[in-house]
């Protein structure tokens, strides 16, 4: 489609370790529109932060497509590699150890524009930090300070306008928030809704927590172990919940109320290991639903209609099955 | 009822080059048999500090507790002699501590680092303390086989359930929690929040849960108290508080977190950053950040206050005085729940 920003094809990325092959992105497709949100969620070590470093060019896929506006990012070389850059910039989790403690604010926001040549003279760059940091909400008088100086939430403003100063296209936000305080984490989250709407950035928002990414995206890929389980847009994803992983990520969130005690899927046994992983559903072994058939064969995303995705064997009978039981 | 533990007007500073940051500011607070309290806050309010406090584990120096009282089993732990302290700690009150990667000694098996606690608690012989080491194990739902291996062989979760096996062991009276499932994953904290409230069930022990989380206090409390710049600014049960909270700071909180009920609008976050400990404010030390604020706020400093017609519900902010027919206000409220 000619309005995606981004597409991922079969993307995979293996790791050689000394107990064999992890298979940290197994086979991965999505599509990103042009001024809308992924939320990309799963748990730690799923490999949702891997696919953004693939994205961005920091790891070599090992095999598979990335197209950003139509060109493989995969078959770049380093300068092609540069360019491209300057349309997708990335927001780190941590404001504490992604800003460089010897360079002051000004100087870390402007370093992009003086790597890409945009600025012509210091008095434009100057102007054009300044600029920057007023869009993010960072008082002019933090010029010259330094990153020790600020808390966390400044500290993620400076992040957020050294992704700004090359107007890009696309931001990756890797758990923007996650290390935030809850009062803090409401202003940044605006702070990103009013960018995109301000200046038509297209997000692929990266988090663990699904309550984040119901306020945040347009449309939500849940990721197990290397691979996509169900993709959806963000109202439908949450209305309807198909693949009982999902459904456990969703009842596992406590939620803030009074009388409403959890209702929890429980998920008995952690993470399996990424490394050499067998056929068949990667889940299936926390499953509450597993079936023989599960495994020995890989499932793969079937469309569920209205743009819902969902890669699980027993999907359509689970889904009758609660609608009987609602009836 | 009676209270198990009682904390009165406890004030905690630290003093580092030239200045001093008041990290709790004359706090009070109890907590009753078999209850579990959440102590809600943001970063640098002061929840550690205070559970520090009541071991006197607090780091002297730049640590110091300045005055108060807190009163377990009627002595006052902060007179007491440091033996009597040493019997308390980790037997009668324990801790867990937020981060098990790091709470636990990567060169002693994880067996070996329960039975410890009981060794030195209980009068009891190695193979005993062996034998009750591995039952805790088992409480905790790892099974007694892996009673030799070495904190690096677990995953996160199944950390966080040996230190709360060794959190048990003695079954204290009280537990003091510090964000014990901040450092895991969603379904993995599901799960330990689940053991945790069983073996209170089971073990009848008092808990203090600090989180900055109100999600996990709601699931897991009876009662919660809000704290912001070393104060405690409202307390009541978990419905008084979450049905209706009463403080600008405890509604900011609540329109700043994204719940998984609300339609996608837009939060309504609190303007600007907690005050420095190092200078305070001189009123309500809410009150640069408060919509509501009058002049008084800024001047003197509310008192904690019973709100009328609720049983234990108390807060501490001069609005309750006053008339408060802000509409914008009953909407974030309702709106948060």
């Amino acid at each position: 489609m000619a309005d995606n920003i981004l597409e991922v094809k079969h993307l995979k990325k293996y790791f050689k370790t000394n107990r064999g092959t992890l298979h940290a992105v197994d086979d991965v497709n999505f599509s990103i529109r042009k001024g809308e949100t992924l939320g990309l969620v799963g748990e730690s070590g799923c490999g949702k932060s891997t696919i953004g470093r693939l994205i961005l060019g920091l790891h070599s896929a090992t095999s598979g497509e990335i197209l950003f506006n139509g060109q493989d990012i995969c078959r770049m070389d380093a300068q092609q590699m540069h360019s491209m850059r300057r349309q997708m910039q990335i927001i780190f989790q941590d404001p504490f150890s992604s800003l460089n403690p010897r360079m002051s604010i000004s100087e870390i926001i402007g370093e992009p524009l003086i790597i890409h040549k945009i600025v012509s003279s210091r008095a434009e760059l100057d102007k054009r930090v300044l600029e920057l940091m007023d869009v993010v909400g960072l008082s002019q008088r933090l010029e010259n300070s330094y990153p020790h100086e600020l808390d966390g939430g400044r500290r993620q403003r400076v992040g957020i306008a050294r992704a700004l100063s090359l107007t890009p296209q696309f931001i990756m936000c890797d758990e923007p928030v996650s290390s935030l305080d809850v009062s803090i984490q409401a202003q940044v989250l605006n702070l990103l809704k009013d960018l995109q709407a301000e200046f038509g950035l297209t997000y692929l928002f990266i988090t663990h927590d699904l309550s984040v990414v119901k306020y945040f995206s347009d449309k939500i890929a849940v990721m197990y172990l290397g691979q996509l389980v169900e993709t959806a847009d963000s109202d439908e994803l949450f209305r309807n919940t198909l693949h009982p992983y999902s459904q456990a990520l969703l009842s596992a969130i406590p939620e803030p109320r009074a009388h409403h005690k959890m209702q929890r899927v429980k998920l008995t046994g952690e993470l399996t290991s990424p490394i050499n992983p067998e056929p068949g559903c990667r889940f299936a072994k926390r499953c509450l639903y597993a079936a023989p058939y599960c495994t020995g064969q890989d499932p793969v995303l079937q469309d569920f209609g209205g743009n819902h995705f969902c890669a699980c064997f027993r999907a359509e009978e689970l889904r009758e099955e609660a609608a009987g039981a609602a009836e | 009822m009676e209270n198990l533990l009682e904390i009165k007007n406890l004030t905690v500073e630290y003093h580092t080059q030239g200045e001093i940051v008041r990290a709790v500011n004359g706090l009070s607070l109890s907590l009753r048999q078999g209850e579990s309290l959440g102590l809600v806050g943001e970063t640098g309010a002061g929840k550690t500090t205070t559970a520090l406090s009541i071991l006197q584990l607090v780091a002297d120096p730049p640590g110091k507790i300045m005055g108060g009282e807190i009163f377990f089993e009627g002595v006052d732990l902060l007179k007491t002699k440091k033996s009597l302290l040493r019997s308390v700690r980790g037997n009668k009150i324990s801790m867990i501590f937020q981060d098990p990667m790091t709470s636990l000694n990567p060169v002693y098996s994880v067996g070996f680092q329960i039975a410890e606690v009981i060794r030195l608690h209980e009068s009891c012989s190695q193979e005993e303390a062996r034998r009750k080491a591995g039952e805790m194990l088992e409480m905790v739902g790892i099974p007694k086989e892996r009673y030799d291996e070495y904190p690096h062989q677990f995953s996160g979760g199944m950390k966080q359930r040996v230190v709360i096996a060794m959190s048990v062991a003695c079954s204290p009276r009280i537990i003091l929690a510090d964000e014990p499932t901040t450092a895991l994953d969603v379904t993995i904290q599901a799960q330990v929040l689940e053991l945790m409230n069983d073996l209170k069930e089971k073990l009848q022990t008092s808990m203090l849960l600090i989180t900055h989380d109100l999600g996990v206090v709601a699931q897991v409390c009876d009662r919660v108290a809000i704290m912001y710049s070393g104060e405690i600014v409202e307390q009541g049960t978990i419905p008084e508080v979450f049905d209706h909270p009463a403080h600008p700071y405890t509604i900011g909180l609540f329109g700043s977190i994204p719940t998984l009920s609300m339609s996608s609008t837009k939060l309504t976050p609190i303007d600007g950053q907690m005050p420095d400990p190092t200078e305070l404010p001189a009123g309500c030390s809410f009150s640069p950040r408060c919509p509501y604020a009058r002049a008084e706020c800024h001047k003197e400093k509310p008192g904690i206050t019973r709100i009328p017609g609720e049983e234990t519900h108390e807060l501490r902010c001069f609005a309750l005085g006053w008339e408060l027919p802000d509409e914008a206000l009953m909407e974030v409220i309702k709106r948060g729940r």
